[in-house]
């Protein structure tokens, strides 16, 4: 093995991704306040309780909703169902903290529905009709509308490879859809709901915005409370070693799962198009209500109510400064994504040159950061930080660090690579196994050096994945709450911390401009790469 | 310093940390010959193409161009300062340019002599025209493999390697290529190295062929001789092209069969009077005869078009081939006799 630096970057960039996991692991021994004692004597068994629970449930609803949208749009034909492939994947643009609000909003007393109902039946005592979604059920509810989209995207891919072929032997052997269905579709397209099921079981873990919202005490939310309000990273750090085994097991899981076996294989010369079914009558009404329910109720829903707020309070919306909103947000997505491009070009590049199967293995490392949820990674790196300022800063008297990574634009930055560089590491390293390598090596071949070859035939063929990549970042920094809640700069706010700080002082009506904001952005970058998402 | 334009001094190709072929000797005299590197699938020959391409390190020996060492296991010249060019088998156009694209960028190589051929013979003898303005995805295995064909052309290297050519060009366009390929070749007195496992091709384009076999070189020499002077049972065996049957040297110019009695001809090694060997026969070896008294048992008959191939079985069940010129009136039926004229006289007699 020749030491070169495609092995130092390599190493460097899984050494940074490595710090929370390594803070986490090392910290769980350490001495915490009596908090500690407090919390594992009363409620550790709540938080890990209430973590299952939700688990279940949003694991439950999204597979239902998730699963049940894809089939109608994969094989029946009906009136809206090509709007309905494109505009289920909208609920990406709304985070589960303001699905949350919207949903108390609509059915709090004397909420928007007590609203119109009193506009078209008058004064009355509805709000004893009214059911309401807070809590353990609310908290689901939030999370499920705004994950499902995983499962459907996935699972629809899985649809649209599967063999029509396959179909039409089933049909042949004379079973009914319903047969179909359970004994070729679904289980041929188990690999991508599990994976799909597990990126929403990791996101419901790293749920901090919703659920801390209904008061529910999960795991992320003790982690948190207990760096916030008890000042105990260590006890903060030791819930996260419990947070990160769920996860594992998680992770062990789904990568089980997918091992087993081959469930479909690309045909050669494209996927013969599926005959659709063609759905009549009440049948079709059917599809068409239960999509646009779905789609009404995860992504309509709360873009209505925020619009409502915005219009019926319109002071929130001259008080607030959306152009610094718009600036620190930018400022961020932009930092983000040309830090984590610049990366995983190096890694995956380093990667195809070197053909070292050591570097693969670092770089699969390096890309567990996105199971970790960004309250663990924001502890745990401030705990490094002040490790690293109070031993080796300390002792070559170089000042304090802390400022320059703790509350600061750099430290945020830093955090979002570790989150996130699995989407642009993974995104890149489609990219890449679409170029043989016959095509390096001829254009080697023609005399154009390595790095001519990078920019002369890697980066024109990439640049529809680094343009995908870029939006999927935007997309996850817009919306991203925790990290930025903990590591921002004082009086740094984007349109996701505003509406929490908004929404956790029961100001609702205030937190739905800065929401509305940002679901309507998320919205546009969705839109845009609707087609990649949706590339079959 | 080596007098050769090209030499390849006790090399061992390795591939996936895999030795494919072993202590390789090979040597291209002239600027502008063409040799073929013929041989089983899965040999090796590609990674020997790899290698000399700089896409292979070696461990051990030296590989020469020019006089200049490009490979050994102190020196490698990495594959873009070689001036070398490797055509693929499978597609390897440059995805996102447009064919015409793709051929022109051949013509900008930075080392190396300006192109003097003119790529637009070259587009039309490959018969590109209708798909420059394609994109890789859009055409054909055969069409992409003669795009590359001609990038690799236009580029005019010091060396030329052509993996498998013409393997996904139709059999229909496949002569005429090769046609046109050997003379633009020799035109522009481009130094290329095939690698085919087409015997008919390589003894068409190759004025020198070497037999790999068993991750050895067996044989390099030129096609003729390849052919009728194979030095081993296993370039028998590979080429196909005849069968080995027992034999009795019997005299300085003579051998005896039990089936066919005797043979005569001459010997390209001397073997001692009374030597039991085992002697080549060819399909051309035979002559049909219908007056002959030599009647063996047709068991198949084969028809190529230009002759027919009649598989006979001699009374111990030797299976010989024997040609015969398709124009020939009298076909014979299996189960029918086929006579062979007598004597039997072979111009080379070839035995081991």
């Amino acid at each position: 093995m020749r030491i070169n630096t495609w092995y130092i970057s390599s190493f460097l960039i899984s050494l940074v991704v490595a710090i929370p996991i390594l803070t986490v692991f090392t910290s769980f021994f350490e001495e915490t306040s009596n908090y500690y004692e407090i919390i594992k004597n009363t409620f550790l068994i709540e938080y890990i309780l209430n973590s299952l629970i939700l688990l279940i449930g949003v694991l439950i609803l999204t597979f239902f909703i998730g699963v049940g949208s894809a089939y109608l749009v994969s094989f029946y034909e009906f009136p809206g169902v090509n709007f309905f492939k494109w505009a289920l994947i909208l609920s990406f643009a709304v985070p589960g903290y303001i699905y949350a609000y919207s949903l108390t909003a609509f059915f709090e007393n004397y909420g928007t529905l007590y609203s119109i109902l009193k506009s078209f039946l008058g004064e009355g005592n509805y709000n004893k009709l009214i059911p309401k979604f807070d809590g353990m059920i609310g908290a689901i509810l939030s999370i499920s509308f705004s994950l499902f989209g995983y499962v459907y995207v996935l699972t629809r891919a899985s649809f649209h490879y599967q063999s029509q072929n396959l179909l039409e032997l089933g049909q042949n052997l004379g079973f009914s859809k319903k047969k179909l269905l359970f004994n070729i579709i679904l289980p041929s397209a188990r690999p991508a709901i599990i994976a799909g099921l597990a990126l929403v079981a990791m996101e419901t873990l790293s749920d901090f915005g919703a659920v801390s919202f209904f008061g529910i005490s999960t795991l992320t939310t003790g982690i948190y409370n207990s760096w916030i309000s008890f000042d105990d990273l260590a006890f903060a750090n030791q819930l996260s070693f419990f947070l990160l085994l769920f996860i594992l097991g998680l992770f062990l899981l789904e990568n089980l799962s997918r091992k087993k076996a081959q469930y479909h294989s690309p045909v050669r010369g494209g996927v013969k198009k599926k005959k659709k079914i063609k759905l009549l009558s009440f049948k079709a009404f059917f599809a068409f209500f239960a999509l646009m329910l779905i789609f009404l109720v995860s992504f309509l829903f709360p873009v209505l109510q925020m619009f409502y707020w915005t219009i019926i309070f319109p002071k929130n919306f001259i008080d607030l400064n959306i152009l610094q909103l718009f600036i620190n947000t930018f400022i961020l997505v932009l930092l983000t994504s040309f830090v984590l491009l610049i990366f995983s070009f190096l890694s995956n590049y380093g990667n195809r040159v070197t053909r070292s199967k050591f570097l693969q293995h670092v770089s699969t490392f390096s890309i567990t950061g996105y199971a970790i949820p960004g309250v663990i990674l924001a502890v745990a790196f401030i705990t490094f930080i002040a490790w690293l300022d109070n031993t080796v800063i300390k002792f070559f008297d170089l000042g304090s660090i802390k400022k320059i990574f703790i509350g600061s634009i750099t430290g945020l930055v830093i955090v979002y690579f570790i989150r996130f560089y699995s989407l642009s590491f993974n995104g890149l390293k489609t990219g890449y196994e679409r170029i043989n390598r016959s095509i390096d090596e001829s254009s080697y071949l023609l005399g154009y050096s390595k790095m001519k070859t990078f920019l002369g035939i890697h980066l024109p063929y990439l640049k529809n994945s680094v343009f995908l990549i870029g939006i999927l970042i935007s997309i996850e920094v817009i919306k991203e709450l925790p990290i930025t809640l903990i590591l921002r700069p004082f009086n740094f706010d984007t349109f996701a911390t505003t509406a929490y700080v908004f929404a956790s002082q029961d100001l609702l009506e205030a937190a739905a401009v800065p929401a509305l904001f940002l679901i309507l952005i998320a919205s546009l970058f969705i839109l845009i790469t609707s087609r990649y998402i949706l590339r079959d | 310093m080596t007098k050769n334009f090209f030499e390849i001094d006790n090399v061992s190709f390795v591939a996936g940390g895999k030795n494919k072929v072993n202590n390789v000797n090979l040597s291209i005299e002239k600027e502008g010959d063409i040799i073929c590197l013929l041989g089983p699938s899965g040999i090796g020959k590609t990674t020997i193409l790899r290698t000399i391409a700089g896409l292979e390190k070696i461990n051990n020996g030296k590989i020469t161009l020019k006089n200049r060492i490009i490979s050994s296991n102190k020196i490698h010249i990495e594959p873009e300062d070689r001036n070398v060019a490797l055509s693929f088998q499978e597609n390897c156009l440059f995805p996102h340019y447009s064919v015409e694209k793709n051929i022109n960028l051949g013509a900008t190589r930075k080392i190396g002599k300006k192109s003097k051929i003119n790529s637009k013979n070259i587009i039309k003898f490959l018969n590109l025209e209708k798909i420059l303005n394609k994109y890789p995805h859009e055409i054909s295995a055969g069409e992409a493999q003669r795009a590359s064909l001609a990038r690799s052309l236009i580029s005019q290297p010091d060396l030329l390697l052509l993996d498998e050519p013409l393997s996904n060009v139709d059999q229909s366009f496949k002569e005429e290529i090769q046609v046109e390929l050997k003379k633009i070749l020799t035109n522009s007195k481009i130094t290329t190295i095939i690698v085919t496992h087409d015997s008919y091709e390589a003894f068409y384009l190759g004025s020198k062929c070497a037999i790999i076999l068993d991750g050895q070189i067996k044989q390099y020499d030129d096609p003729y001789n390849v052919y009728h002077f194979p030095n081993s049972v296993e370039v028998v065996n590979f080429l196909n092209r005849g069968i080995l049957v027992p034999a009795k040297v019997t005299g300085e110019n003579s051998l005896e069969n039990d089936d066919l009695g005797t043979i005569e001809g001459n010997f390209i090694k001397h073997y001692p009077k009374g030597s039991n060997v085992k002697l080549l026969l060819q399909p051309e070896d035979l002559e049909h005869d219908d007056k002959s008294n030599l009647k063996l048992e047709v068991v198949d008959r084969k028809f190529r078009g230009t002759n027919f191939i009649y598989t006979l079985k001699t009374p111990s069940n030797t299976l010989i081939p024997v040609f015969v010129h398709s124009h020939h009136i009298h076909q014979h039926e299996v189960d029918e006799k086929f006579g062979i004229k007598r004597p039997i006289h072979i111009d080379h007699i070839v035995c081991f």
